[in-house]
């Protein structure tokens, strides 16, 4: 039995609406799978020890928040973006998904800096984009649904046409309710809008993401794991998100 | 003559009598009804109000603290006009309006008693003069017709400024201090003195976590009830507001006493979060000078209604109702439920239709790790209403034995899996737009079982 370590980003200030939920999933579908999950939460100053960590999540924050763990991040923006690059998984939910882009600007007008990890930039408007969301998205060379709640008054365009959405919209906004885009996906990080929490309803997500942190680290999974709750959850939020309520 | 008047009292009227007939409530479309053929009707039928009207809203609470206000008013042989739980958009509390008035729309009352929705207030404020607007407390809560918090609150402060609105506040809730240094408006604060009940760290979520002046962390004393407490910001000074109306020696069983200031309050409620809704009314029903005595009667003499903690008799099995709404409500309901060791079955419906909030990710903010806790007393968990697979899936993961847990999406198929079986006791939970269908299932099972043991206990006397 191998412990598999994820960072909590600013669990105090970054989590909206169930947010935290995504921690429990991971936490629980770990131990079925045979292993410990140590979740082990970042705050303010804190240091982060990649040598330690299997993967890094954070949830989305009001604007105020928001500004208040920017300067934070930024200290240790380029050891995260390395990291990255050689396939750290992370899972980057709304605001946190919007500062990983060049630039924010609210719909006062005022405009905050991104850390810029990616060519893509966030406006943001007084009308916010809410309701339940379906995408198609392909994870594991395999395209599946993936169900979610969308809130959020940003709107984020790509300006690197390279660049590759988490998933494609069937019903509901996305990135920015125009272009059918939803999120992004980079190696193992995912950045996107969706709250529900994301992963107890989409379990492929969740096994995507663990899959992930046991490769990196060469430790096997035990069996599937029995989905039958989950995978009626996630029908039935579809089922209703495809009528329209 | 006001022509359109009339017409709109008739037309209002008449639609709140046809949607009675149809079996709906009919709380907010005869108020819609009515607004579009003569869309000042509200101005005009407040001016009715003889003394004064206040507004009731905060996130939890509205509806006791509204009720036991009534009681007050009812105490003091006053008239009124007061709309019912629910009903508490600008549409509803114009049906309200209606059906309290007579055809030509004259009818006087003393008082005007409104619970109102949190973003329904600067509406109603442009429509009625208000003399107090209380405020019992800002939580999670359906969310996603807002966006944040921090909207909401601040659509209220932008509502109330420049008017001579008297505030009645909690000084307890970090986010109410919102209110404090603003110029010209006079406030009022209610809060708890220390209690026994206090908690110095708790896990349940806490959404005024930080200063709203600075941003800054802000360090709690104690905790007396999700993020209400004593609180203060190391950076700015920010702390509770001193209050005028103290409680003290709260005692919350078996039933709630305090004392607010020097005057001895007795409720047969149960909970903190009553104690919070009594103490609430009671500095409200201080500041429209009410004589005390008149205030303990009501208080005392005051019942829970549907939906809050209702008792069922069902096959001589307890069954008990409650609604649930948000995460910190849900918390005291569990907490509640597991306190009692008889074994049981829970059932719990969750709707997202626009009055129970479109997103139901609320569950997770929640501490259903009560419930998996204490599963050694219960026998099956029981998902059901439009989301039941969200709320299955919220108890897996919070580590409740999945053979135990039962999806039955229809409330009657749930509600009757919930009361069969070897279990003492069963307690129904349900968000808004399910309560009022559990509560018939229930109500017409109760009368069945009473006519069935009446019919056996027949049978063995004649036979």
């Amino acid at each position: 039995m191998e412990s598999l370590v994820i960072a909590y980003m600013y669990p105090n200030l970054m989590n909206l609406y169930g947010d935290r939920g995504n921690m429990v999933c991971l936490e629980k579908r770990i131990g079925w799978y045979g292993h410990q999950c140590e979740v082990r939460t970042v705050n303010h100053n804190d240091r982060l020890d990649f040598q330690r960590i299997d993967m890094l999540f954070m949830g989305g924050g009001s604007d105020r928040e928001q500004g208040l763990v920017y300067n934070d991040l930024l200290v240790k923006a380029d050891k995260l973006m390395q990291e990255i690059e050689d396939g750290l998984p992370a899972l980057f939910v709304c605001g946190a998904y919007q500062l990983l882009g060049t630039s924010y600007q609210s719909h006062e007008g005022t405009v905050l800096n991104g850390l810029g990890f990616f060519d893509l930039h966030t406006l943001g408007q007084k009308e916010r984009l809410i309701g339940n969301i379906l995408l198609e998205s392909e994870l594991e060379g395999e395209l599946k649904t993936v169900v979610g709640f969308e809130n959020h008054g940003g709107r984020t365009y790509f300006d690197d046409e390279q660049l590759k959405p988490f998933g494609t919209v069937v019903k509901g906004y996305g990135n920015n309710g125009e272009d059918g885009r939803e999120g992004i996906r980079y190696k193992n990080l995912i950045g996107t809008y969706l709250h529900g929490p994301l992963l107890p309803k989409n379990p492929h997500v969740a096994d995507f993401l663990i899959k992930a942190m046991a490769q990196r680290r060469g430790i096997t999974l035990s069996e599937p794991l029995d989905d039958t709750i989950e995978n009626f959850a996630h029908q039935q939020v579809k089922n209703r998100i495809l009528a329209g309520k | 003559m006001k022509i359109r008047l009339y017409l709109a009292i008739l037309a209002g009227k008449m639609a709140i009598f046809f949607s009675r007939l149809a079996g709906n409530q009919g709380t907010n479309f005869p108020g819609r009804l009515a607004r579009r053929i003569y869309p000042p009707i509200l101005t005009e039928l407040a001016g009715n109000i003889l003394r004064e009207t206040v507004i009731i809203t905060g996130t939890n609470g509205k509806t006791t603290t509204s009720n036991m206000m009534a009681e007050i008013i009812k105490e003091n042989n006053f008239s009124y006009v007061h709309n019912r739980a629910g009903a508490n958009m600008i549409t509803g509390i114009t049906t309200a309006f209606i059906q309290a008035t007579n055809l030509s729309g004259k009818r006087e009352f003393d008082y005007g008693l409104l619970e109102v929705d949190e973003a329904n207030v600067p509406l109603l404020l442009q429509e009625i003069p208000v003399k107090a607007l209380l405020i019992t407390n800002f939580f999670r809560d359906q969310l996603d017709r807002f966006g944040e918090l921090d909207n909401t609150i601040n659509i209220i402060k932008e509502a109330v400024q420049d008017t001579d609105i008297e505030l009645i506040l909690n000084a307890d809730d970090p986010l109410v201090s919102h209110f404090q240094n603003q110029t010209g408006l006079n406030c009022w604060y209610f809060g708890f003195d220390d209690t026994v009940y206090d908690d110095i760290a708790s896990a349940e979520s806490r959404e005024g976590r930080h200063c709203v002046f600075c941003g800054h962390e802000l360090v709690y004393e104690r905790f007396h009830y999700a993020q209400l407490g004593k609180y203060s910001c190391p950076q700015c000074q920010n702390q509770n507001p001193a209050r005028d109306f103290s409680a003290h020696g709260l005692n919350l069983s078996p039933a709630i006493s305090f004392q607010v200031n020097n005057l001895p309050i007795q409720s047969p409620y149960q909970g903190f979060y009553n104690a919070y809704n009594i103490l609430a009314a009671v500095s409200l029903a201080k500041r429209m000078g009410f004589p005390d005595e008149t205030i303990q009667t009501a208080i005392s003499s005051y019942h829970p209604q549907a939906g809050r903690m209702e008792k069922f008799i069902i096959n001589g099995k307890t069954v008990l109702l409650i609604l649930v709404k948000n995460p910190t409500g849900l918390n005291q309901s569990l907490v509640a439920l597991t306190q009692e060791t008889a074994n049981k079955n829970v059932f719990m419906a969750l709707n997202d239709n626009a009055a129970d909030g479109r997103d139901i990710s609320w569950i997770w903010d929640a501490d259903l790790e009560i419930l998996a806790n204490r599963q050694e007393d219960i026998n099956y968990l029981i998902c059901s209403g439009l989301r039941s697979g969200d709320i299955a899936v919220r108890a897996k993961y919070a580590g409740f034995d999945p053979a135990r847990i039962v999806i039955k999406t229809r409330l009657q198929e749930g509600i009757a899996r919930a009361v069969e079986g070897s279990n003492d006791t069963a307690y129904i939970l349900s968000t808004y737009t399910a309560l009022f269908t559990c509560r018939q299932i229930l109500l017409k099972m109760q009368t069945k079982a009473k006519r069935q043991s009446n019919q056996s206990q027949y049978q063995r006397q004649s036979g």
